[in-house]
């Protein structure tokens, strides 16, 4: 169960994440935000390179991380784009709370991972959950 | 413009930041196999920079004043520590259990906003909190 625990850990961290979100849209444009969310990433590297083993990764694990973070960068510039196109902001970003449904298909298919009924309908109530939750009727104008 | 071309110009960007995003907990799981979460998170920040470059090289990544700048390095610093706890979890943990789990983030968000910015809830994102607790719940068991 420490999966669980560190899950809340995330729910935690990204939950704060959203605040400050919302408060840096009144400062700064959405592009500019995610170049200024990097340099934070970046604020951290230096504590993470202690007791580092990324020299002794096979390139295919390299590749694979440093493609997460790659994936992890467009989905974030594809809903600025969807915004930019004219989408309600409270109707694409609960729409893009969806994502984590290709998660699953990819991880069922590929990682042969099964799921309890319990499982099944804990996820369904989840994705549910983070649709409703990501829903706003006015959201703060970016300058 | 007809409500169905409006749709046909954002919808698809929406589904391909479904795409992208939902690739990165795949390869969060894959790679998390192999490498622990610390440099999990050194990798995920290196593979954000071609990205960010491309925002600088059409200077659509400055316009920030020095609120949004202190900001968006604070986002930063949180999102790469949930990043960690992230990739912790799905070494841990079943991808298709650690995605719609972690996906939960906005109910903390809601709730902070509620106090910190006396932002107030609606009845969907309250039916939402609810929902999240259920399902948790349900996962935990």
């Amino acid at each position: 169960m420490t999966w669980l625990v560190y899950s809340l850990i995330v729910v935690f961290f990204w939950g704060i994440v959203g605040v400050f979100q919302k408060l840096g849209a009144n400062h700064s444009t959405p592009d500019s935000l995610m170049v200024w969310t990097t340099i934070g990433y970046v604020n951290l590297l230096p504590f993470l390179f202690t007791g580092s083993h990324l020299t002794t990764l096979p390139p295919m694990a390299i590749a694979v991380g440093l493609l997460a973070g790659f994936a992890n960068g467009l989905g974030a510039w594809f809903l600025l784009i969807a915004l930019n196109k004219g989408a309600t902001a409270s109707v694409a970003v609960p729409f893009t709370a969806l994502y984590p449904l290709l998660t699953i298909v990819l991880a069922i298919t590929f990682l042969g991972e099964r799921l309890t009924r319990t499982q099944a309908l804990g996820i369904s109530l989840a994705l549910t959950a983070a649709v409703l939750l990501s829903y706003e009727k006015e959201v703060p104008k970016a300058i | 413009m007809s409500r169905n071309q409006h749709l046909l110009r954002w919808l698809p960007w929406a589904i391909l930041s479904c795409v992208g995003w939902g690739i990165y907990g795949f390869l969060a799981k894959v790679g998390s196999a192999g490498v622990n979460a610390t440099d999990m998170q050194i990798l995920f920040t290196i593979g954000t920079f071609p990205l960010i470059a491309f925002f600088l090289f059409r200077r659509s990544g400055l316009g920030s004043d020095n609120k949004g700048r202190i900001i968006g390095t604070l986002i930063g610093v949180l999102a790469g520590l949930g990043g960690i706890a992230f990739f912790a979890a799905m070494e841990r943990g079943k991808a298709s259990l650690v995605g719609p789990t972690t996906s939960l983030f906005p109910l903390i968000t809601v709730i902070l906003a509620r106090f910190a910015l006396r932002e107030r809830l609606n009845r969907v994102q309250m039916i939402g909190i609810l929902l999240a607790l259920v399902s948790a719940g349900l996962l935990a068991m």
